[in-house]
This record gives C-alpha cells, structure tokens and sequence, in this order.
C-alpha cells in the first residue's frame, strides 16, 4: 500500500524544468527522505503533491486519490519557510489551523491544548507568538501541522536552522508519528540526518530522480568501501577484487566489488606491502548520492 | 466556502484588534468636532486690525464712521427682522448715531442692561436706552432665541469687532513708525475734494495680501461719495436712495411638479451632500484597499502562505481576505454613520445647540446612505482585487507601490472630478465617466443630487458587477502564481504573460504555468 505516487510527473517555470519525468511511491506508514542538493525539485514536489502547485504533466495520486485537493484535510504540512500570525495568542493560532483543516471550533481549541501540553508549551497557551523564542515558535508550528492528526506529514527542511536539541526535538516527532503509523515525507540536504532516521528515500539532482528505494537496498547495491594505510609500491593495491582505487599516496580507498571478501583482499595486500591501518565501511549515503551524481551525469 | 469564512473572520478579529480600526472609528468624531469647533475658533482668534485716517476732506471721514455704525446695526438687527420684528427697524433707526461706539461686549451690555433694568453703560444715549425699554420684550425674546452660534456669528460680522479706528495726532511720520512696529495696521488719506477728484486717497499698509480692511473702507467711502455727488446734482434722497437700491436675486428650485420653491439651505447641503460623500467613499475605499495590500505582503513575507495553501486554494485564501477586510471597512463606515447621526440629529436636541452646518436633513435621507454602502462594495470589490493580485507580486511594500502606482493614478481621477461633477451632475462628461468601471462608484455617488436615470443606476451597477466579476478572475490567476513568488516582482509584460498562461489543474491539464 503506497500513500503516495507519483508517474511522469514534469513541472516547469517558464523555461526552467524544476521537476523532470518524476516517479517514485511512498509506502504507507514509514519515515521517506527527499535528498538532494538545494534547488533539486524537492521543494517544487512536495508542493505538488500538496496541491499548492500543479504538474503540467504526469500523475500525482495521494491518499488512493488522483484529485490530491480532495485528500488535503488528510494532509499536515510544514514549509520550509514558516511564520506565526505574530499577534494571535498561541492557542488559538493552532486552533485555527486546526479549523482551516475542517475540525470543528471545540475540538480545535481542546486538541490545541492537549498538544502544548504535551510538547511543554502550557504556559505559553494565551501568549501571542511574537513572544515565542526561536524554537518554541518551532514546536508551535510542528503541532499546528499535527493537530488535525494528518495520515501523511510533510516537513519541507525540518532540520534547517535548527540547534542540536531542536534537531532530536523534531527527530523524535518524527519517530513517533512513524509509530504511530503514520508515513512521514521530509527533505533535507543532510545526508546523515537522513541516513539515520529514513526507512526509504529519493534522490534528486536538477529536477531528476537519481534512484529510490528502502535505504538498505540502496545501501546493498552500493559496493562497500576498503580504507587502508599503507607503506610499499602503490601498484599492488591493484588487487583482484578492487573495482576502483583512489590513492591518496599513504592511504587509499579501495572499491571491492560486491561478490568479493574484503577478508581476501586485505591478506592478499598485506602480503605485498606494508598496512598500518585499514577498516571497512559501508557506503555512507553521502557516497551514494556522489558517485550517483556522477554516473548519472556521465 | 466554510473555510474562506474562516479566513475572513480572523482577518477581521485581526483588524479590529489593530490601531489604524481605532484610528479609523475614531475619525469620525475628531471630524464631526472639527467641522462644528474650527469656525467658531477661528472667529473668535481673529483679532482685530487698528487702522487710522487722516482726513483732509474734514467731512468724509466723519461720515463713514456714521455709515459704519448704520451697517453694524442693520446686521445686528437682521435676525431681529426675521423674527419679524420689523416694525421695530424704523424705530430704531431713529438712535443709530448712539450705537455706534458699542463693540461686541458693548452690545452685549446694552442688551443685558435694557433685559436686567440695571444702569445701561455710559457710553449709551438716552434715546437708546429709552427706545430699547420700550421694546424690552421683543429684545428679549430675540436674545434668548439666539443660539451661542449666532451669537458668534452675529459678532464677527459687527465690524467693530474686525476693525479698530485709532485716535492719532495726525503726523504721518508716527502713523509710518505704527505701521512698521506692527502697532497700527493700516492707514487711510481721504482726499481734499473727494466728490469732485476720484484721485488723492491713499491706503498704507506693510501686509498687501490681506485686503479685508481696503476692500471693506473702500466701498463705504464710495458709496458715502456716490450719494453726496447726488445731492450736488439735487437729486433727492428718496431718489437717490432708489438708484443706489440693488437688484436682489432670489433663489428658487422647481419641485417635481413644476412648482416653485424657496431654496433655503437644506437645498444647498443636500445639493453638495454627495461631493462629501464621495471623498468619505474615496478615503473609505483607499483605507480599506491599502489594508489589504499591507496585509497581503504581510502575510507573503511572514512564510504563512504556503501554510495556509497547504489547507485552502488560493482562490479561497483570497477571497477570504477580501471579505475580511470588507467586513472591518463596513464596521468602520457603519460606526461612522451611527456617530453622525447621533451628532447631528441628538447634540442639537439634546444640548439645545444649534451646529454651524446641519447635515441631519441629508442624514435622514435613506437613499443616500444605502447608495454610499453600495457604492463602497462595489468601489472596494473592484480595487481589492486589483491590489490583491498585484500585492501577490510583490515581497515588500516599496515594491508595491511602484506596482499599484498605474491604480493610484486612476484613483486620483475621481477626487479631481468632484467639484466639477457635483456642479453639473449630468453634464455629459459626468455621464460617460460613469460608465468606466474603476470611476463608477465615485462618480454616480457624486451624481446623487442630479439624480441620474434610474436606467443609468442599473446600466453602470451591472456593468460594474460584470468588471468586479473580471478583476476577481484575472486577479485570481495572478494571486496562485504570485503569491509563491519570491525575488524581483515581475514587469508588466511578465504579469500579461502570467495573464495568458493556462493555469495547469489536477495534474491531468498540459501546459506552463508561471
């Protein structure tokens, strides 16, 4: 069950092709990474799927439905750039929203209170906003877009801007609506950020898809990666098994192609040269989407 | 449709919680005491201007004086005679030369002397005190009927309140030093044969811009000259009193049926009413339109747009700020008309004061006040959707301004027009101009007094709902690209282009938008 597809979507503006021949689905009920540099398309796919924007061509379906406006009240949004009514008291700004998504006036103000109570912002319920720090205005807006308990989230760059305990503030919302079953889209540019919480992501580069998938076949269908130190002739790092080699001059990172032992390789090269260090990594999604760009670009 | 309402009503509690709504409320009073204060203040702080005259004709000067205080009578008796109380002019005429060392306050102690039985001043002759015993009653009445309003105006138009005739040795060299040293206003040398040289007069003064006191003088000794040169030529006063007599004109209106009838001033108020309705429209109207592109950018530039869009369309976002903005404009023009009611119609009653100017015949006539609503909504209509779907375009204000700049200068038209409208209401540039849309409003509000044809009245609204109906449209498709826009505000060759671009919908529809 996907909560979201997408088919040969394209959008452009004016000559700029912001989005290109997009498709991709989102399982229902995990955590997806939009990845990609800035001005990849993220933020110009996430809109379409909002229905703020509209493709000039392809398939956008939410929700089972191919008329994405008619599934928005099922939808929770954060943009990447948010503000607050300053002047309305906090309770009653999240009450709002809660309104504008179809929540009758009680219920709105009742779950309004409920949901401060819950992120520790009480004490903050009657304040205006304009009076709110830096990350209490970020919690007003998470729960604002949580507070008609939305099938799907999407948080445009929830991480940016954000100090360290904002970052696991959101992280754990994050994780938590994923336990509640719930399919959380978010967009970062961070790869680490992704890496650590995202149970499937897409990648973007200049409005293309440079692959998608469950992070962990991703991560197979990329070649580990062998770091050594190393004294001796360079030329024996060339061992069979090593797809490709970037020698740094004392230490070199070594490609092993997915069928060979980094076990092997490793005693065939120490019986050559002299290693001083050596470990095995896995790729990092960093790797991933650098050697991606490349291939795709070549 | 439900959550448009949403937008508006909080747009609305916004507003209303804003000090430009209190502002705005509250310049109806400051307006209302300014009309009814400021002529009054300004009467009374006018002070009175000195002058001299050195008299080498050893009559004229004499003789001015003696008209001076005619004059001065006949105004203060001028409501006396409308009280109709005219018997009593021939009679007083008969103890004209005694008044004519009374000021203001020396009127008003005469009067209270003569009302109270105490000594009346010194100043006064016996004959004037004995003749307004004898009248006592009337006088009274009169006095008492006397608003503090009239009484005020009755003052400023006593000349010896405006202008003092100073005592002087005759040496211009002194009068010259007065003058300079601000002392003495101005001074007048009447010739030595002024009834056979028109030549010989002289007026000195520093301030040559205010010609109250030359102008004032001037006429007297004119008429004081006209009518001894008629003597010279032994034409009797009876005769010469006929030729100097002037020809009055009276004003009369024609009513529906033809018939005629006097024009008093509720004519006149109601005549120009609608010249001030139209600048309350025009201010009503630029207010509101202004808060709503304030209001707009606000929201653009505070990132809340895209929030909101994720829950309503943008067509629905704006239309419910329009509505909002509607609904706090209304309040405001509502509390207005409430406030100008209480005004003219309860302070009068209520005080027992009578306003210097009284709108409360042109207050009390419902189609006035129904078509100013109107004409508000559908003036508002039109330009809110102009300056929202240009407002979309922009990130900040001064970006706006030069954007709304072409509106601006089509909303200075109306304002420039209203004089001249409201003088011939249906001349035929008044008629033409009420058929171009974004001048509707102002200028069929300015006709009001004309009236126009009714088949005018439903041709412009129809074709002003039918050019609402346009801008909403054009002004929706600007609005759902723009409002995402960031960077430099498009030219207006872009916004045409943005004009003619399909807008792409529900993902099935080909085409580029923005």
């Amino acid at each position: 069950m996907n909560s979201i597809e997408l088919e040969g979507v394209n959008k452009f503006f004016g000559h700029h092709h912001a989005v290109a021949d997009m498709s991709f689905s989102v399982p229902a009920g995990s955590v997806y990474g939009f990845l990609g540099p800035n001005g990849a398309g993220k933020t110009s796919t996430i809109r379409m799927i909002m229905s703020i924007l509209y493709p000039d061509s392809g398939r956008v379906t939410v929700l089972g439905s191919n008329n994405p406006e008619s599934v928005k009240d099922r939808l929770g949004y954060l943009p990447e750039e948010k503000g607050l009514y300053k002047k309305m008291k906090t309770r009653e700004l999240i009450a709002y929203f809660g309104t504008l998504k179809g929540l009758p006036w009680r219920e709105a103000h009742s779950r309004a209170q409920a949901l401060l109570e819950r992120f520790g912002l009480q004490a903050s319920a009657d304040q205006k906003c304009e009076s709110l720090s830096k990350g209490m205005g970020q919690k007003v807006q998470i729960i604002s877009t949580l507070i008609h308990e939305p099938e799907v989230v999407i948080l445009d760059e929830p991480f940016s801007g954000l100090d360290p305990i904002n970052i696991e503030m959101v992280r754990d919302v994050i994780l938590d609506l994923r336990r509640q079953g719930r399919t959380v889209i978010f967009s970062t540019h961070i790869m680490e950020q992704a890496e650590q919480i995202c149970d499937a992501l897409l990648l973007v580069n200049g409005g293309r898809k440079i692959l998608d998938g469950p992070v962990a076949d991703i991560k197979r269908d990329f070649e580990p990666t062998l770091l050594v130190d190393f004294e001796g002739d360079a030329r024996h790092l060339d061992q069979p098994g090593v797809t490709r080699i970037n020698n740094m001059g004392r230490k070199a990172e070594l490609s092993i192609a997915q069928d060979a032992d980094p076990q092997m390789i490793m005693q065939s090269l120490m019986r050559e040269m002299t290693i001083t260090g050596f470990s095995v990594r896995e790729p990092s999604l960093h790797e991933i989407f650098v050697r991606a760009v490349r291939e795709s670009a070549t | 449709m439900k959550r448009m309402l949403l937008i508006s009503l909080r747009e609305f509690l916004e507003n209303v919680r804003t000090k430009g709504f209190w502002i705005g409320i509250l310049m109806m009073p400051v307006v209302l005491v300014l009309v009814a204060v400021v002529p009054l203040i300004i009467e009374s702080t006018r002070s009175a201007k000195s002058y001299a005259v050195i008299d080498e004709s050893n009559w004229l000067g004499s003789e001015v004086q003696a008209e001076i205080s005619r004059r001065d009578f006949r105004y203060l008796f001028t409501d006396l005679r409308k009280g109709r109380e005219e018997a009593l002019l021939p009679e007083l005429a008969k103890v004209l030369p005694e008044i004519r060392v009374l000021g203001e306050t020396g009127i008003d102690e005469a009067v209270a002397s003569i009302l109270t039985g105490s000594a009346p001043p010194e100043a006064l002759g016996n004959r004037w005190v004995a003749h307004l015993s004898d009248h006592r009653v009337l006088i009274r009445d009169w006095w008492q009927k006397l608003t503090p309003g009239a009484r005020a105006d009755l003052s400023a138009r006593i000349s010896s309140n405006r202008f003092v005739l100073m005592e002087h040795s005759g040496d211009i060299e002194t009068l010259n030093q007065q003058i300079n040293s601000g002392s003495l206003f101005a001074y007048f040398i009447l010739g030595a044969d002024p009834v056979n040289e028109s030549a010989g007069g002289r007026y000195v003064s520093n301030n040559l811009t205010d010609l109250d006191l030359q102008n004032w003088y001037g006429r007297i000794v004119n008429r004081i000259v006209r009518d001894r040169r008629l003597l010279e030529k032994n034409i009797d006063e009876e005769t010469a009193a006929w030729i100097n007599q002037q020809t009055e004109f009276e004003g009369i209106k024609l009513d529906e049926d033809g018939l005629e009838a006097q024009v008093d001033n509720t004519d006149i108020a109601r005549q120009w009413a609608p010249v001030g309705f139209v600048y309350f429209l025009w201010i009503s109207i630029l207010i509101n339109t202004q808060m709503l592109l304030t209001n707009t950018i606000e929201e653009k530039s505070n990132k809340l747009i895209e929030v909101l869009l994720s829950s309503v369309s943008p067509v629905m976002l704006m239309g419910g700020k329009i509505l909002g903005i509607a609904a706090t404009g209304l309040t405001i023009i509502l509390s207005w008309i409430v406030m100008a009611l209480v005004f003219f119609l309860g302070v009068p009653a209520l005080l027992g004061v009578e306003l210097p100017l009284d709108l409360s015949s042109v207050l009390a006539e419902p189609w006035l006040l129904l078509s100013f609503l109107v004409y508000f909504l559908l003036g508002y209509l039109f330009y809110a959707a102009l300056l929202v779907g240009l407002g979309s375009l922009c990130n900040n204000l001064k970006e706006a301004q030069n954007l709304i700049l072409p509106v601006q200068m089509i909303q200075i038209l109306p304002i420039l027009m209203m004089i001249p409208i409201g003088r011939d209401p249906n001349s035929t540039l008044a008629q033409v101009m009420s058929y171009i849309p974004p001048l509707t409003p102002f200028v069929m509000m300015n006709r009001a007094a004309g009236p126009p044809a009714v088949s005018e009245y439903i041709t412009t609204t129809l074709l002003m709902v039918v050019s609402i109906v346009a801008a909403f449209w054009l002004a929706a498709k600007v609005f759902r690209i723009g409002i995402l826009m960031t960077g430099k505000p498009p030219g207006l060759r872009e916004i045409y282009r943005l004009l003619r671009a399909p807008v792409s919908t529900r993902g099935t529809a080909s085409g580029r938008a923005s």
